[in-house]
Formats: C-alpha cells, structure tokens, sequence
C-alpha cells in the first residue's frame, strides 16, 4: 500500500482574493485558453438557464441545447464506438475500443472473442458529469474525452448512461453504475490477458466521480473486484461551508449556490449535505477501513471552489487505510480535460495511463 | 423560424476552432473574442435583472445551440426585448405538460445465453456471407444462407435478431439466386396498405409530417395565397393537420393550393383526385378557401415544373418525405444532368418559400456492397427494435412487411432499380447547398412539440434531437430519421434559369 503525502491545505490557495462579492470573470479568463473560456462559460450560461428555483429542470431544453453524438462502429482516429442498450431499464452504455488493425473487420462488432488472450487491456467504466442532472454518455464532450482516453491510455472504456436528477434521485445514478459494473464484469468479450478476466476500473468527473466511489464501496462489500477508481474533481460537499467554497464563489465558473441547487436535486428531499452520498466521510459517514477497496487516483483542481471537500475526501480515504494518490493540479480550473490544450490535459492523460498500467 | 446565411466559402470554414468543433460547437477562432463579450454582456444582464430567468429560457425560442456566436445574440436580444415588457401570460405555451406515461415495453422474449450465443454466431455469419456475395463466391454464400436458416430453426423469429437477421438472409438469398433488380413486386394497392399501417405502428411518419408542418405553418405566416407541392401524396395524411392549423391562423386562412404529386392509378380510377376530394370537403368545412391538383407520375424526373402551375404570388412550399433520395440512381439525361441536380433544379426555380426534406438518417448509398449491408444491418436492427414496441397488430406486422421491401432494395438491387439510396443529413446539406438553397432553422418550439409528440406513444425510448438547425428522431442513441428544413439563396441578376419551365 503506497501512500502519498497530501498537498498541505495552506498551497492550495495562491492567489490574491480581492475578497468582492461581485462575479470577477476576468479572473477565470486569464487562467484557461480562449476556447476553452468560451466552451465552459457557454455551459454555465446554458445550465443557469435550466434550473428552476422552485427546484425542477427544464429537461426539454436541456436535450435541445446538449450536443450529442451518435456511436460509430467506423473508426475515426483509431477509436471505434457502439451503443448497448439494455431491454429492460432503456438505458444504454457506450463501449469505445481501439480500432482493429484488420481493416476489413472495420464496422463489425466483435462479441465472441475476447479483447486479447496475451495482454492485459484494462477496462474503464466512466460515470460523465453534470452535476447528476446536466449530460449523457452520448454528449460531444464526453464521446471526445472518452475517445481520448481510450488513445492515450491504450484502454476500452464503457460510458454509462445513468439517470439523472431531479427527475432519478438518490440512489438511481449509483444502483444504474452498480448494474453496468456488473455488466461490464460478466462480459467475455471484456476479458483480456492469460487468465482471461476483466480487468475493470471505474472514472468520471465531478458527479461521475461521485458515482465511482460510491459503486466502489458497494463492489467492495459484497466481493466485485475493482481495480482501480479515477475521480476527476468529484462532486463531494457538505453543510459546513469551507475555506475554498469562500474564497472561490463564482470566481472560476461556479457559484456555491449552484452546488446547493443540484444536492438538493439529488439528494432525497429533506436530507441536508451531510448524506453520505454527498459527504462520505462526514458525520453521517462511515469508516472503509478493511474493505478491499480499490485504489484510487483523485485529480483535484486548484481552483475549483470544491477542493477542500475532495482532500477530506483523500483524508478519508487514508484513514481508512486504503491506497489513494492525489493529483493537484494547482492552476487547473474544474472542465480543464474537456479540451486537449493544455499541460494538466496531457499530465491527467499519463497519470491515468501509468495507473491502469501498473505492471508497464 | 430562423434564417441562416449560407458562408460555404472554404477560407471561413478553415477559421472554425477545431477543438471546439469536436465537441459539437462552431465558433470561428477569429470571433472567439467576441463570442466572449457577449457571454459576459450576457452574464451581466441575467445577474442584474430580477426576471425568473428560467421562465425567459422557456419562453424564448433557441436555433441551432451549435452556433454559440447567434445562440448568446439572439438571447441578447431577446433579453433586452423582454426585460422591459411586462408579461403577457396568455400567449404562453402551455409548458407544465402532465410527465409523460411510462409504459416499460417487455421484451417478448427473454434471452438467455444460448440464444445471445446463436445470435452472436448469426451476426458473424451475416456479415461472412454479404463478404462472400461481394466477392462473388456464390457457392460459399449460398452454404451460409444454408447454415443461418438452420440457426434461425432454433431461435426465436419474433423479435429482436432473429426476425431482422431473417430478413436480411431472405434479401442475400434472392439477391445470390439471381433475382437482382426484381425488387419485392408489390401492388399499388398493398403498398398503400402497408404505408397506412407502418404511419400507426410507428411515430416516424407522423413526426416527419409534424415537423413539416411546422415549418412550413411558420414560413406561410404573412401571406395569403400558399401552394404546398407534395412529392408523394400517398392518403394525403399529412395535410388535414395543416388545412386545420391554417384554418386557426390569427387573422385567418390563405388560400391554400395543394398539388399532390403521386403515380398513375391502375384501371379507370384515380386516387390522387379521390384524395383531392377529401382534402377538399375538410378544407370546407373548416373555412379553408381550397383547391387541389394532382399530378400523375412513377417517377419524380418526368415531373416538369410547368406541370404544377406555380404562380409568383403564391408562397410556394415543397413537401419531400422519403422521396429526395430515390433520384439518387437515376442516369444522367442528356444535359448531363443526374436526376436529383435536375429535380432540385426545378424546384430551385420555383423560388419556394420553403422546401421541408425528410430523410432516413443512414448511409444506404455507398457503392461497396459490404459497406451497405453492414449499414443496413445496423440501421434496420434499430428500427425494428423500436416497433417491437409497438403493441398494435396487424399495424406492426405490416409495418414489418413495409421495411422488409425497403431491406431487399438496399441488398439485393443495383442500378435505376435500388431507390432506396438513403443518404446521412450531413450529405444533404451539402447537395442542398451546391443546388443553391440555405438551411432554415428548426427551433426550440418546433423539438418541444415534437417531444410531446412522442409522449404519446407507449414506447419510451423515442428521443428527438437537435443537430445544427435540423431535428433528428431516433431509437435510444441511435438517429434514424432527420427532418430539416430550406430556402433557395435568391439568385443574382447575372444567373439565369437553367431549366426549361
């Protein structure tokens, strides 16, 4: 069991807070690429658009506005895709493999054999974000991301289509994980290397994340093996207000309130952000320690007001003696590996890699 | 409805920021900077204002979500329209719609593993026998037909793989034993029949008239004489909601022309004029000042634009539902002209106020017959699995029958003979825009009413989706069909009409 130290909480914060209540958007600009600026302000604008105050979602528009793209069992840049859609729940989860060096078997989709009888492919599941309420698997932004893993870290990766809030509560989005993990492990065509198993890790990113641990825990309790959990910024909070949620109130693309409208989507009604779902290691917490629970690479961005709650979150993890690595990235903004332009983009991409590949 | 300029020209396509357009948005790099502005401007705006931003949201109608650039303007604007108005309730649509029924269709049948296995290996074979067609190994392929229809003896037939995969080895077969070209002869009248039933087993038909409709109700507003021209008149169901749509109109209805374009009725009758009548009598009763003209013809390249009598004061909207794509295998005529350059031709130089194009969203044109069958496979396995939801007999039997026909055009046919050459939209807008037509917008209110379509349909799993101005309907992920609709670019003074009217 490898531990790693934990940024200490005074480096987190490096930058002069001018300590307005005003929105400084000018702050957020100078920090991310033009396009990437336009790409997530863009989302912000959209999103604020769709939440109702009396708590509803204006889920019609939402679909309108959401780029989606359709699966393609054609490989573009050497990843192919297609959809499985399960006959009972409507939901689907997208499979992205690398493309077949056979070109003739190009569009055809190969469910009898496994993935490799020598080598060891790992398999991501990935929970997209949104909050629980914003995106599905078949989103541009997440079709490209996956793609981009399954490149760069030489993985097949499984997009879940999970319900989402307000309309699916908890526990709908972790029951819809814990059947695709289930799916995914029970797949022979999954399998890989000599002993011809699934070789499963789970990701995703602010709600995604969220899900990956809490289908972890469950596949821990009762004996799935995971190997490994990838949580990039994962949506994780609490009542307490904390250091980072104010100092980093709508300077970079999110407000706290937000936060608090979305908990309050997903979160059964009367509960309060103590739930575990939202606060694992809080007071209605409970311990890990002695689950075989996976090990975990947790990617926190420096200026994502959530950050405080993402290293109690680490905290826990290594106090319930369980192996986690944190990935600081101090002047990384949340949205950061939508876009391939920048070094946290490419230094997520090895890290990832090298965890999937431990034995390379 | 949203107009959109057409700027086709290569230097500005070049200027798009390519990330950005991988993850579904089109900004060019050079407009980033304002694009930014106005995101702030915006940003400005809705945290100063006391409207209910969510209501404004609703209210607005969006276009082509794409296009970051217009979508953040036009909300500007409306922003600023409506930030001083005070709220007129009773134009609001009625948007707390009941949540839709959620009927879970079951499966008919439950696969356990041995079937999953059967299916896999009856998969794998299909796709060994279309290679072994291609190749031209009839004997290996005929031995295969052989073996899938010993597989299928052990599998169910009635739904999911085994009752697609069965007919597509029916179309290998027929295609292997050398009835090429002799496509699935079917009567006038049992087309008819199977038409009427697949329009209720399934909400494609009905979306695409919806849709249509829609657009061209929008693009009618203002004037009072309107022609509609319909590609293929078929029983004329698509027109009673328009006639009745018109009919409601504020200020009241045009004089509404329909021509109604369909082939020659066997013996003495004829159906287009029986259509006609009924068209007529709803017209009447509604208040609709109507006439009506059909115009007799197997093939849309005999029409002659002078045949539809279109006159300059009328707005003129032409009406293609599934019928676009069957020009695509017509020869050239003698100005080397291919059927569809010709027939868009004529239409461009009606100079109509609209043209509504739906279309399967497939590729069932590529000259590589492995490439189609594998696309056909997929694309049909898709939509018979949506009319399995479908609980209606015999509309969904039919139903079955009227894509079966369309399965053995796309298999066993070549040449004039395959008219099913379904193209994806992304190919259409590119013929459209050499033809000389720019995309009209679908918009927010047009996906809204087609989402409460679908409500009414026991099956969920239907989903409608916007692409870049057009709307797509489809099973789960998968688009199946996509509707979009046209304006012709105004021709310049220097251009002449190539076509003789």
């Amino acid at each position: 069991m490898r531990r790693h130290k934990r940024a200490k909480k005074t480096n987190i914060i490096d930058i002069n807070m001018a300590g307005s209540n005003e929105v400084n958007l000018n702050e957020s600009k100078s920090v991310v690429p033009l396009n990437t600026w336009v790409l997530i302000s863009n989302f912000k604008l959209a999103y604020n658009l769709l939440r109702r105050a009396d708590g509803t979602f204006n889920r019609e528009l939402a679909e309108f506005l959401d780029r989606k793209v359709p699966a393609n069992t054609i490989p573009v840049d050497g990843v192919f895709s297609f959809d499985h859609v399960d006959r009972n729940s409507g939901l689907f989860n997208r499979v992205y493999q690398p493309a077949p060096e056979n070109v003739t078997t190009w569009g055809i989709i190969e469910l009898e054999k496994p993935l490799s009888t020598t080598e060891i492919v790992p398999v991501i599941i990935f929970f997209h974000g949104g909050s629980f309420s914003h995106s599905s698997a078949n989103s541009a932004i997440y079709d490209t991301f996956c793609r981009r893993l399954v490149s760069m870290c030489k993985a097949v990766v499984v997009s879940v289509n999970y319900r989402r809030s307000p309309e699916h509560r908890y526990p709908c989005a972790y029951e819809d994980g814990w059947n695709a993990l289930n799916w995914v492990k029970s797949r022979t065509w999954l399998q890989s290397g000599k002993d011809s198993k699934v070789y499963a890790y789970m990701a995703g990113d602010s709600s995604g994340g969220n899900i990956a641990h809490h289908v972890a825990v469950r596949a821990a309790e009762e004996d799935v093996e995971v190997l490994g959990n990838i949580l990039l910024h994962p949506l994780f909070g609490g009542e307490k207000r904390t250091e980072s949620e104010k100092k980093l109130d709508g300077k970079y693309f999110v407000r706290l309130q937000d936060r608090d409208w979305y908990w309050r989507a997903f979160l059964p009604e009367g509960e309060d952000r103590d739930h575990p779902a939202c606060n694992p290691f809080g007071p209605k917490g409970k311990s890990l320690v002695g689950l075989k629970f996976p090990k975990s690479l947790v990617c926190v961005a420096g200026l994502d007001l959530l950050q405080d709650w993402q290293l109690e979150y680490v905290e826990g993890l290594e106090n319930s003696d369980q192996d986690v690595k944190l990935l600081y990235l101090k002047e990384a903004t949340i949205g950061f590996y939508f876009l391939p332009n920048n070094d946290h983009f490419y230094c997520l991409m090895n890290e990832i890699n090298t965890f999937v590949h431990p034995n390379c | 409805m949203e107009i959109v300029s057409d700027s086709s020209s290569p230097s500005k396509t070049k200027d798009i920021d390519g990330l950005l357009a991988n993850v579904g948005y089109k900004v060019r790099s050079s407009e980033l900077h304002q694009v930014a502005q106005n995101l702030e401007r915006l940003e400005s705006a809705i945290v100063n204002s006391s409207s209910d931003i969510s209501q404004f949201a609703s209210d607005t109608v969006h276009y082509d979500p794409s296009d970051i650039g217009n979508w953040v303007d036009n909300l500007l604007s409306e922003f600023d329209h409506t930030a001083s108005l005070p709220y007129d309730f009773s134009q609001l649509p009625d948007l707390s719609a009941p949540p839709p029924q959620h009927h879970h269709h079951q499966s008919s049948s439950t696969v356990n593993n041995v079937e999953e296995d059967s299916a896999i290996k009856l998969v794998h074979m299909l796709m060994t026998c279309a290679d072994s067609v291609q190749r031209g190994n009839l004997s290996l392929a005929g031995s295969l037909i052989e073996g899938m229809q010993g597989l299928l003896a052990n599998m169910n037939t009635n739904s999911g793989i085994g009752k697609v995969a069965g007919y597509f080895i029916d179309a290998l077969n027929r295609r292997i034993f050398g009835q090429n070209n002799v496509s699935h002869q079917v009567s006038l009248y049992e087309n008819d029949v199977l038409y009427h039933h697949y329009y209720e087993a399934c909400p494609y038909l009905k979306f695409a008239h919806f849709t249509a409709n829609q657009a061209i109700l929008e693009a009618f507003n203002g004037h009072d004489c309107v022609h509609v021209i319909d590609f293929n008149l078929m029983h004329g169901l698509q027109w009673p909601a328009l006639i009745q749509a018109l009919a409601l109109r504020p200020g009241g209805p045009p004089f509404l022309r329909l021509t109604g374009i369909g082939p020659p009725s066997p013996d003495d009758r004829d159906n287009l004029r029986e259509i006609g009548l009924r068209l007529a009598e709803l017209a009447r009763s509604v208040n609709v000042r109507f006439a009506f003209r059909g115009v007799a013809a197997w093939r849309l390249e005999d029409v002659k634009p002078w045949m539809l009598q279109v006159s300059s004061k009328e707005a003129v909207a032409v009406n293609s539902i599934f019928q676009l794509h069957r020009l695509l295998g017509s020869e050239s005529d003698s100005n080397y002209h291919s059927g569809i350059e010709m027939v868009l031709g004529w239409i461009r130089s009606l100079n109509p106020k609209i043209v509504t194009v739906v279309e399967q969203e497939a590729n069932h044109n590529e000259n590589g017959f492995m490439e189609r069958f594998t696309e056909a496979l997929h694309y049909y396995s898709t939509v018979f699995d949506s009319l399995e939801a479908c609980p209606v007999e015999p509309d969904k039997a039919m139903a079955e029958m009227y894509l079966q026909r369309e399965i053995c055009n796309v298999v066993c046919c070549e040449g004039p003979a395959r008219v099913e050459r379904h193209e994806p939209l992304v190919k259409w807008k590119e013929r459209l825009g050499k033809a000389g037509f720019r995309p009209l917008h679908l918009g927010s209110n047009a996906f809204k009413q087609a989402s409460m379509l679908l409500t009414l349909f026991s099956a969920e799993g239907y989903c409608v989706e916007e692409n870049q101005g057009s709307l797509t309907l489809g099973w789960h992920s998968r688009p199946l069909i996509a509707a979009s609709a046209w304006q012709a670019v105004p021709l310049l003074d220097a251009e002449t009409l190539r076509f003789d009217c």
